[in-house]
């Protein structure tokens, strides 16, 4: 397995950049796997400059039995090109897999891709695939089966919600076999993070076979290490074995068993009565009790699951951005951590680049800062009163964070109304989406790997999701830039400019980057937290 | 008595035909709607518009409805929408499961409500009576969510009686389905306890109080016997009839204690699929659960007008 020399250049850059202290393992680490290089070279690259990473699995203790799992359930008709809920996406991640998958350090793991590289422009990427793949229907995975899927997801006609990730990126009908297992994808513009794109996070982007006919329940298929045994909507799911997985050896278990709720609660009192084994997604409000069970374990990872308050840049009062950055300079960031996850959250600075995404640039934190805020409210003419009204959806924490806004705005003379909706309404539909349309909303957003996947819909001008209406061609030519570039330094300076410039303009307040939790017996052994709610069983095993 | 039954009978179609239309309305107003039940926060407005028109959710609703209910009246209950699954054998199991559950809390809690009742009814004033209508009082007054939460807690998790989940895993035999909706009663019991109990206690109060009570008891007969055969009847024609009324509730009324106890009955899936705009299905649940709610109110009145003669004749 032999790495290009473009990719040997940019990881001897990648080293020299660590030996200068500008990056650290962990970093280079990520960014060698995004750029494709191959484990032999990354440990070269990593020699003599500390321990490597640590990726050792101990085997386990036991193998078979079964995991039963407990998440709520799909909405709607499993199907992996439409998907969009974690019960639904769980329930693929079982039966197919993705050519990558996302870790949560954000390091990418190959798994039916074999390796992958760009050239020297970014803009064209060789993936090559596993070889002797097959589907659990027998037939082998082949370049045609990838084209397919990709084809199927940037197909102008697909329903799929992956398009939109794709969009100006990856179109229908440049993604090229160029031999059994390999395939060229030719983006639109150049994209230094692509592999996120076709990796786990783009959970839609599990390979199915180019004969896939939408019917997953019906037939479900894939290469992953289990098949589907029985589904029972809204009640339960089995999965079995797949003897023939392409890891020989894995998985442990003999099955898993999805049970499914529809509320937390019922999740928490059925972990601590043993009645299944893995909460999947476990928010904190609602899951106190698990954090103080003994017999349980809360795993936990870092995420870029976080809530944005957006103040409408072409609405009043929020046209001035000095009334913007006053709003966002009465919260006591460490305060809400505190209250609303009893610390379990990263502080946020108003801009995109979470303390998980690799090379997040370290710019001035905002703090609490009243005086300043009266004045600029002063400065822009909002009078010694400012009344506000904020729209938030009821979900998780986020009636409660809009109670602390409302709280720590009012020292500063603004008084907060506050509009409460259930999340159906919020997100409405057709001419009534409010968290589109209201001056000030708070919109819960999921976690994603790349800042791009953030910045493209939400904060750049012609973004699908720009709830604040913030427009800044400079911001927008940045983010296209910092796309572009493949040299880590260079890129780490495009994003300082475009989290100054962000955090400057406030289109919205980041004020916490959510862990995300995940609750287990102490008999689980071989399974991470994701904080995205994904749920990879290869290596589960029961003690 | 036939025309009574007859007449009755009659209204059901017309009523159920009423709740057809208001449902599909009300299906109108809750925000959200089919495409995005499917697809999601994520796809775009042109994705979601796709779907809409795909399904044929963006006819006018006139037209929806009719489509619906000439398929429905002839038998057929189409696909769900969202589930892609025929609604009938999945609302039939449900229905099926929520029969179950309503059955086992009439059950249990019908004797010893009337029995208390009664008991509290014979002795009016008395500090039995104020224990029994208290604690009636008290119990009701606790929404199911706080109840059902509590026995879980203590009879599901801390000493491990009763499964989390209440519903049985395939093949279990009948003795371990009723064990297992045990837990999922209580709540139900301890809401029905109240009223049935208070109704039960205020017939009883009333009939003891009455003249014809009074003569028989003056005329030697043993109070054992006044009870029974004279009182009783006549105390219990408001209880039944409460009874009656709570059987629509039990079957289709169940959100709650479905979600708390993880049982899949037709209250939550009339929650479901309304929220999620799945005409199909809502309309079938939403119809059975009616068609239930007015039989056992029938079922009700006749039992009285067995039980009194006045009723019978009167029509």
């Amino acid at each position: 397995m032999n790495d290009s020399d473009l990719q040997h250049e940019l990881g001897q850059h990648l080293r020299e950049e660590l030996l200068a202290g500008r990056l650290s393992r962990r970093e280079l680490f990520r960014r060698a796997t995004v750029l494709g290089l191959s484990a032999g070279t990354i440990a070269g690259l990593l020699a003599g400059t500390g321990g490597g990473p640590a990726r050792a699995q101990a085997p386990p203790s036991k193998r078979g039995g079964t995991l039963r799992v407990a998440l709520v359930p799909p909405t709607a008709a499993v199907d992996p090109v439409t998907m969009y809920d974690a019960g639904a996406i769980a329930m693929v991640q079982q039966v197919a897999e993705y050519l990558i998958w996302a870790e949560n350090d954000l390091s990418l793991r190959p798994v039916l891709a074999q390796r992958w590289e760009p050239d020297a422009s970014g803009k064209t990427w060789m993936f090559t695939l596993r070889e002797g793949v097959r589907f659990q229907s027998g037939q082998a995975v082949t370049a045609d089966d990838v084209v397919a899927t990709f084809d199927r997801l940037t197909d102008p006609q697909t329903k799929s919600a992956a398009r939109s990730n794709f969009k100006g990126i990856l179109s229908k009908g440049n993604i090229e076999k160029a031999g059994p297992l390999k395939i060229v994808f030719h983006l639109d513009r150049p994209f230094v993070d692509f592999p996120y794109l076709v990796s786990s996070t783009n959970y839609n982007a599990v390979v199915l076979p180019a004969s896939y006919a939408g019917d997953f329940e019906q037939h479900p298929v894939g290469t992953g290490p289990f098949t589907l045994a029985a589904y029972a909507p809204k009640e339960t799911a089995s999965f079995k074995r797949n003897p023939d997985y392409r890891q020989p050896g894995l998985p442990y278990l003999d099955g898993v068993e999805f049970r499914f709720f529809a509320e937390t609660q019922p999740q928490v009192l059925a972990l601590e009565a043993g009645a299944v084994d893995l909460m999947v997604a476990t928010p904190f409000q609602g899951s106190q009790a698990l954090f103080a069970d003994p017999n349980v374990t809360i795993l936990l990872t870092r995420s870029s699951k976080h809530r944005a308050v957006h103040m409408r840049a072409d609405a009043a009062p929020f046209t001035d951005k000095r009334i913007r950055q006053a709003v966002a300079l009465c919260l006591d960031r460490g305060k809400i951590v505190e209250g609303l996850f009893q610390g379990r959250a990263d502080v946020g600075n108003d801009e995109m680049f979470a303390p998980l995404f690799p090379g997040a640039p370290a710019i001035p934190q905002r703090t609490q800062n009243y005086d300043r805020a009266r004045q600029l409210l002063r400065e822009a003419g909002a009078g010694t009163e400012l009344k506000i009204t904020l729209t938030y959806e009821v979900y998780q924490e986020v009636p409660q964070y809009a109670v602390y806004l409302q709280e720590m705005l009012r020292p500063a003379g603004i008084s907060v109304t506050l509009d409460q909706m259930t999340q159906g309404a919020y997100y409405g539909s057709g001419g009534t989406q409010p968290w589109l349309q209201v001056p000030m909303g708070i919109t819960d957003w999921a976690s994603r790997t790349v800042p791009s996947q953030f910045i493209g819909p939400a904060y750049t001008c012609d973004g699908v999701w720009n709830s604040a209406h913030w427009c800044d061609p400079e911001f927008d030519g940045l983010a296209k830039q910092y796309d572009a570039t493949l040299d880590t330094g260079s890129r780490r300076a495009i994003a300082r400019k475009m989290a100054l410039l962000q955090q400057d303009a406030t289109p919205a307040i980041i004020a916490y980057w959510i862990r995300a939790p995940r609750a287990v017996r102490k008999r689980v052994r071989g399974v991470d937290a994701s904080g995205s709610d994904f749920l990879d069983l290869t290596r589960a095993s029961l003690a | 008595m036939a025309r009574f039954l007859l007449r009755r009978l009659g209204l059901v179609l017309p009523a159920l035909w009423l709740v057809s239309v208001l449902i599909f309305a009300l299906a109108e107003i809750v925000p959200g709607d089919v495409a995005r039940t499917i697809l999601g926060p994520y796809a775009t407005p042109e994705q979601a518009a796709a779907l809409r028109h795909q399904l044929g959710a963006d006819r006018p609703v006139p037209v929806r409805y009719a489509a619906w209910l000439g398929s429905f009246v002839i038998g057929r209950w189409g696909d769900s929408m969202v589930l892609h699954r025929p609604v009938r054998p999945f609302v039939l199991a449900r229905l099926q499961n929520s029969l179950a559950l309503a059955l086992i809390a009439l059950i249990c809690v019908v004797p010893i409500s009337l029995g208390l009742g009664i008991v509290a009814g014979l002795n009016e004033d008395r500090p039995v009576d104020t224990a029994i209508s208290l604690i009636g009082l008290s119990l009701t007054a606790i929404p199911e969510f706080v109840s059902g939460v509590i026995v879980l807690v203590v009879f599901g998790v801390r000493l491990g009686w009763f499964p989390i989940i209440a519903q049985p895993p395939p093949g279990a035999g009948p003795l371990e389905r009723i064990h297992d909706l045990l837990l999922p009663s209580i709540p139900l019991m301890l809401v029905l306890f109240g009223y049935i109990a208070r109704m039960a206690r205020a017939g009883m109060v009333e009939v003891m109080a009455s003249g014809y009570i009074r003569t028989a008891v003056l005329k030697g007969l043993p109070l054992r016997y006044v009870i029974l055969r004279h009182a009783l009847r006549n105390a219990l024609l408001p209880t039944i009839t409460v009874i009656g009324s709570q059987v629509g509730w039990l079957v289709g009324g169940l959100v709650v204690v479905e979600t708390l106890f993880t049982y899949p009955g037709l209250g939550k899936l009339i929650y479901d699929s309304a929220v999620g705009h799945d005409v199909t299905v809502l309309e079938a649940t939403a119809l059975l659960v009616a068609a239930i709610f007015m039989l056992s109110n029938l079922a009700a009145d006749l039992l009285v007008a067995l039980l009194n003669p006045r009723v019978r004749y009167s029509d």
